[in-house]
């Protein structure tokens, strides 16, 4: 199961970003992207995203749900997740093309069985993956929801989530 | 010439506000004056009453606008959603802040949804910026 994520997580492009994959044995590594240089215009759409999606939350990487979560997430920007997420047209085409070009394509990891997630948290593989974090590790303050995956993924906005680097406040580290 | 310019950048720091903003603030002001006949100008009072009173906001529980960024404007405040932390309001803290009138109007217009379940009038919008300008 593990495989499955980090091998999608791998082939995804991110500025500067650091990805991880276990091999046969499960030992982790890092790697640094093989990606090709983006393009300026790209370049600008990733600030951008980080820029706009950063306000409220860590901003997610988009290899984490599929275009359509994606697609439904920035047609509904008026109510996102009960509060106004809305911002001009032209960020808004922006962000969700920048969305759609690195989104999941990995249908393993995403399928909802013909529902669509507008969270993470809610694909079956993420609670899997999480089905050994106990209720009182993600209510306490420090950490407030499962949302916040910077509380307890220390390199989360960097996009790595190598076990290592897991610290849960008030729990410490999970290896 | 220096002195004039040292005295600009000054008073343009009292304000707290930059041209594109204070300009914004003059398209308020005529649209304000175009919504309500009795209009004579922002007022800071007015604004902080917008700013610390209690509203049914868009999720159907009381919501203010210290909920998220307090009482106190110079200090940091916390998304009561995500828990976030949220850097100080106050142009003389942090002064970033009302220096974009594009961040102006986008927060603004999300945030008057979130607390008040409606776009703020010209009006409030003057007011409430008055009121944060000061502060
Ligand atoms: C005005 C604040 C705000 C902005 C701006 C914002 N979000 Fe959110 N977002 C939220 C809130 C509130 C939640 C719910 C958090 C929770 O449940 O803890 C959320 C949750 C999410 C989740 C679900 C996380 C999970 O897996 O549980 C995703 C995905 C998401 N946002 C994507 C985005 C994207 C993409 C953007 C940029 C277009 C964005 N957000 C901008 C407030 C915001
Ligand atoms: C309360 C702490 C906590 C939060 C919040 C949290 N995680 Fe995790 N996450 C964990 C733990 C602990 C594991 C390791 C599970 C295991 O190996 O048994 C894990 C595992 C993972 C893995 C698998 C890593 C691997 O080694 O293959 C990914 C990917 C991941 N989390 C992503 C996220 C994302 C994305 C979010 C936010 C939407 C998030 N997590 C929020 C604690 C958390
Ligand atoms: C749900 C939390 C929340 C509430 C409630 C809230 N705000 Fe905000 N506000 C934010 C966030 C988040 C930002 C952007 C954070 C940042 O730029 O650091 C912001 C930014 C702003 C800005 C932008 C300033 C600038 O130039 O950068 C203004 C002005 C503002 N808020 C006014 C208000 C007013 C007036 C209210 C009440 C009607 C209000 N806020 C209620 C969360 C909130």
């Amino acid at each position: 199961m593990k495989k499955i994520w980090n091998i999608s997580l791998a082939v995804a492009l991110f500025v500067g970003g650091v990805y991880v994959y276990a091999d046969e044995d499960e030992r982790e590594h890092a790697r640094p992207m093989q990606s090709k240089p983006l393009s300026k215009q790209d370049q600008s759409a990733a600030a951008l995203y980080k820029k706009e999606c950063s306000a409220c939350h860590m901003a997610y990487q988009p290899e984490f749900l599929p275009k359509r979560s994606w697609d439904k997430t920035m047609k509904g920007l008026d109510n996102h997740f009960g509060t106004d997420a809305t911002m001009d047209l032209a960020d808004t085409s922006t962000v969700q093309n920048y969305l759609m070009t690195y989104a999941s394509k990995n249908e393993r990891i995403t399928d909802m069985k013909g529902a669509v997630a507008l969270r993470i948290s809610q694909t079956p593989h993420f609670v899997r993956e999480h089905r050994e974090v106990t209720k009182k590790m993600i209510t306490q303050p420090a950490v407030k929801s499962i949302a916040n995956c910077n509380a307890c993924h220390t390199k989360a906005e960097a996009g790595s989530y190598r076990e290592r680097e897991i610290n849960i406040p008030n729990h410490g580290r999970w290896e | 010439m220096k002195y004039l310019s040292v005295l600009l950048m000054l008073s343009m720091s009292l304000m707290g506000a930059s041209p594109e903003v204070e300009q914004y603030m003059k398209e308020l002001l005529s649209a304000a004056k175009a919504e309500n006949k009795s209009f004579t100008g922002f007022d800071a009072a007015r604004g902080k009453e917008i700013f610390i009173s209690t509203h049914i906001g868009k999720q159907g529980k009381p919501m203010s606008c210290t909920t998220c960024h307090t009482v106190n404007l110079g200090n940091s405040g916390k998304n009561s959603l995500t828990g976030k932390v949220i850097e100080p309001l106050s142009p003389r803290v942090n002064p970033q802040r009302l220096t974009r009138v594009k961040e102006v109007k986008k927060w603004l217009k999300r945030n008057f949804v979130d607390v008040y379940a409606r776009e703020g009038t010209a009006q409030e919008k003057g007011d409430v910026l008055t009121y944060i300008q000061k502060n």
